[in-house]
């Protein structure tokens, strides 16, 4: 890896790139999914390849391939050189970048059991012990549960100097169980929806999910969810579930504070956002229960890493600070906008993808409440578990959500199962009538392994610590 | 950079298949894509890239157990590589009596020898597209707005992306393919505008019509006003069309769907208004052809509304043998739990016309763009979504002030059941990789905005 990147940063400088990147990513991936009692699906697959990023007369290029023999390395810096003189045929202010200290270091996901040490044997049998289980509810009509584990070495060397060996662990599984009438379809998830749960962990995170032992409960409530009610309709207390939150904070605060969002980088796909710089530090986003900060440095996020992918350490970022606006993620180009250093944000999907500003682990940090005590003092509501639907609109203001599972409150408690629940509002009306989080006890690390951005497009895995928390005055229907 | 030339694919998947162990099956995916993609912000590009792979896919049958292994890069010691993983996977995958076989040649579709390719959307002009030519067509669009004192935001792609595939029963086929893709919003002020273009050629996009077509909605779309939400009648335009149809053929249109209890599609039934005909044509020149699916099978056009009547589904190998039909080659990659998925939607023309149908709203919404669809139930077919960048009243016949963007909740295919005119005007939209859709104009009698 050393000698590729090497090559590369001395092919670009004799190009006359002002500044060059390069990183070398050798990616593997483990998948394995049991359906209806079939061992469906057992993968492998391997990724490896460059990407290089030039700054020519102010204006990036970039190239990526797959090929690392000296001719073509060769021959992408050369398509990146040339991508970035096009460039400046339509060219805006030149870039410029926010100073960082050029690093020369080394980073490994902490495991406690490396997955990949773990047989295939083993992890197939625990998929199959969780089918049997959803197998044993009757009624169940679809059964899915899967697995997923990547390895991931990233080598970021650039011109300045920078030299930094990275290799990223992250370990995943979940089930659906799906129940179907004639006019109902009713999917549960677990531990979360879209497929699974993932962590930067090693095999420990498979067992503390224990998927084998939550199987059957979580295919009773699929088919509870045939013959529930409706939910209600009208405006009432919510209540997030920690899984629910974290999308909550990953659509209407991880994204509006994406500074290049701001900046127009995006606003012809994701869009832009509602969070301009001059309502920073002075803009009410939120109750003074809302803290919500990105932190790349906490524990088994899917965000978690030593630097990011412009060799900047990882770090905290308060961005909302007890309801009041204060901060955004931001790249080396985006903070030298406003003279700031940058929060060290970007990252990029494999080798063949520029890297993005992104979100590393963004959390709605604990309050001091718990789920028992926010249920006790609810009169009439509803707790919402695991997402079903989210769409946002592209200032991320006008949002719509739905969840799996519904749990009408009355009177403090928690009473029947109700079904196709959906919540609705405006970010910061939402944010402001949050009057409760549950503490430490009920906060948890969740991964999310669909986020997308980026033309062309980019998936990430980004984490969201979250607990359950309250809302009041929201807009609730039944879909 | 160029693609390799078809034999040196089907031979790097024939010497993959050579390797696989005694008494295995085996099929193998070469994929090659050089893709290429210039962002422009403010008037101004951003974002400039490209890139070029290739993956290499195994999956190896024997004993009823079935693994796969892909690898893309690492060169010879990867494919060595990729042998040995397909191998250990197949190892501990679980003896299944039902396995789906690999395809033959005479469920594949080729009559005589394998080697059958097939018409695929192909232009050399994409392919060779250089970032000069890239920028250039970014400078048109930047151009136009500047000159009106708006800006400029969008992407110029071209990606040439070939594919091979051989199995151990005798398929062989490659084919290669080519697309280009303009986008742009243009802002001003207080209010922006939407326009796309996608074609096999680059040298048809017609930057400038494109240019002409998002200034136009831009310049309008200022200084928009609230109008209560409800339901309303509505004209769509073909970039809203292609968005709801896609999700309809997600939700409802794999036999997978329906064998799963997940589709609304009951054949034989009218659901929908007379005038609605949809279907999946692989072969159609105006929606970017491509002759096979992931298994290497030949990709037949399917019906899914003749004239408002719930017809036929598509299927991959496994679907097919369930419901003992043969497969209509719309197959992803294999094994998956999926299942098939439309690729090529085309919605049948009507006789009107854009105006004409404005014309025939005494109030109503003229909605230029969806944004953030997401299906709130899919055995009812309803999605929830934003408009975007052109939402206009309608009022007396005629275009009127522009409105705030506005969410909607709707079934499709109750919308779909109240279809008032079609326009003759289509236009090629590319919701992602390996799909097209060619949507018209809509006037619906009701949409839901709820919010």
């Amino acid at each position: 890896m050393r000698d590729i990147a090497e090559r590369v940063l001395d092919t670009a400088a004799a190009g006359h790139a002002a500044y060059a990147d390069c990183r070398v990513v050798q990616r593997t991936v483990q998948t394995m999914a049991v359906k209806n009692g079939v061992v469906a699906r057992v993968a492998l697959s391997e990724d490896e390849g460059i990407g290089v990023r030039v700054l020519v007369d102010g204006a990036w290029g970039f190239a990526g391939s797959d090929r690392t023999d000296a001719a073509s390395l060769d021959a992408t810096v050369e398509r990146a050189l040339r991508i970035a003189r096009a460039s400046a045929r339509v060219s805006g202010k030149p870039v410029r970048l926010s100073a960082v200290q050029p690093t020369v270091a080394e980073y490994s996901t902490p495991l406690r059991v490396d997955p990949f040490g773990v047989s295939l044997d083993r992890k197939v049998d625990l998929l199959l012990r969780a089918d049997a289980g959803m197998a044993r509810v009757p009624g169940i009509t679809v059964r899915e549960c899967s697995l997923e584990f990547v390895r991931e070495r990233r080598y970021f060397a650039s011109s300045e100097g920078a030299r930094i060996d990275q290799t990223i662990v992250e370990s995943g599984g979940g089930l659906d169980a799906t129940a179907t009438s004639a006019d109902e379809v009713q999917t549960r998830s677990f531990p979360n929806s879209f497929g699974r749960h993932q962590l930067c962990a090693g095999w420990e995170a498979i067992e503390a999910m224990d998927l084998d032992g939550q199987a059957e409960r979580i295919a009773a409530e699929a088919v509870a969810l045939l013959s529930a009610e409706p939910c209600p309709e009208g405006v009432m207390t919510v209540i997030l579930d920690g899984t629910q939150a974290a999308l909550q904070v990953h659509e209407s605060c991880g994204h509006p504070t994406e500074l290049d969002r701001v900046l127009g980088a995006e606003a012809a796909y994701a869009g832009t956002s509602f969070l301009t710089p001059d309502m920073l530090g002075s803009f009410r986003y939120g109750s003074e229960q809302v803290t919500i900060t990105a932190d790349a440095t906490r524990e088994q996020g899917l965000g978690t890493f030593g630097w990011d992918d412009e060799g900047v350490p990882a770090q905290r970022t308060v961005l909302v600070d007890h309801g009041m606006f204060s901060g955004y993620m931001s790249s080396r180009e985006t903070a030298a906008e406003f003279g700031w250093e940058s929060s060290g944000t970007m990252r990029a999907d494999g080798w063949s993808r520029i890297p993005l500003i992104r979100m590393t682990n963004v959390n709605l940090e604990p309050g001091e409440s718990s789920l028992q005590e926010m249920i006790a003092t609810t009169e009439r509501g509803v707790y919402l578990e695991t997402n079903r639907s989210w769409s946002i609109d592209d200032r991320r203001l006008n949002f719509q959500f739905g969840t799996q599972n519904g749990w009408l409150i009355e009177d403090g408690r928690r009473t029947r199962l109700v079904r196709n629940p959906i919540y609705s509002g405006i970010t910061p009306e939402f944010w402001n009538s949050c009057d409760a989080v549950a503490g430490p006890d009920e906060w948890r690390m969740w991964g999310v392994v669909n986020c997308g951005k980026g033309e062309p497009g980019q998936s990430m895995h980004v984490g969201h610590g979250a607990a359950p928390c309250r809302f009041r005055n929201v807009r609730v229907e039944s879909a | 950079m160029a693609l390799r030339d078809r034999d040196a694919c089907l031979s790097l998947a024939d010497a993959v298949l050579s390797r696989i162990p005694d008494g295995s099956e085996g099929e193998v995916i070469v994929e090659e894509v050089d893709s290429a993609l210039t962002r422009y912000a403010l008037n101004a590009i951003h974002q400039n890239v490209a890139e070029s792979g290739l993956r290499v896919r195994l999956r190896l049958l024997r004993d009823g157990r079935t693994g796969v292994a892909d690898v893309r890069g690492a060169g010879e010691p990867g494919i060595e590589r990729l042998v040995r993983d397909a191998e250990e996977a197949r190892r501990l995958a679980r003896a299944r009596d039902d396995q789906p076989p690999l395809p033959d040649l005479a469920w594949a579709g080729l009559d005589g020898a394998g080697d059958g390719d097939g018409r695929a959307a192909w232009s050399d002009s994409t392919a060779q597209c250089t970032p000069e030519q890239r920028a250039d067509a970014v400078a048109v669009v930047a151009a136009a707005a500047a000159a009106r004192r708006l800006e400029a935001f969008g992407a110029m792609e071209t990606t040439a992306r070939q594919l091979a595939i051989s199995n151990t029963r005798g398929v062989r086929r490659h084919a290669r393919t080519s697309i280009a893709r303009l986008t742009a919003v243009v802002r001003g002020a207080d209010g922006a505008g939407y326009a796309d273009r996608c074609a096999s050629a680059v040298d048809s996009l017609d930057p400038a019509a494109l240019a002409a077509e998002v200034v136009e909605t831009a310049s309008r779309n200022q200084r928009a006003t609230a109008v209560d939400h409800g339901t309303y009648e509505v004209i769509l335009s073909p970039y809203a069309v292609a968005e709801m149809l896609d999700y309809l053929a997600y939700m409802s249109f794999s036999a997978l769907a329906r064998q799963e209890g997940r589709s609304f599609v009951r054949p034989g039934e009218k659901m929908m208004s007379d005038s609605v005909t949809l279907r999946d044509d692989a072969r159609d020149p105006l929606v970017l052809p491509f002759p096979f699916d992931w298994e290497g099978v030949t990709t037949r056009p399917v019906t899914f509304v003749d004239g408002g009547v719930c017809r036929d589904l598509v299927y991959d190998t496994p679907t097919a043998l369930v419901d003992g039909v043969r497969s209509t080659g719309h197959a992803l990659p294999m094994p998956n739990t999926h299942g098939p998925v439309a690729t090529h939607l085309v919605m049948d023309p009507g006789e009107s016309s854009r105006d004409a149908m404005i014309g025939d709203v005494q109030r109503g919404l003229y909605v230029t763009r969806f944004w953030y669809v997401r299906e709130v139930h899919p055995l009812r077919t309803v999605i929830t979504g934003m408009t975007r960048e052109g939402t206009f009243l309608i009022e007396d016949g005629h275009i009127g002030r522009p409105v705030r963007d506005l969410r909607f909740t709707q079934s499709i295919v109750d919308a779909l059941a109240d279809v008032r005119a079609i326009s003759r005007e289509r236009s090629l939209e590319v919701p992602g990789e390996g799909s097209a859709t060619l949507a018209p104009w809509l006037h619906l009698g009701h949409f839901h905005f709820s919010s």
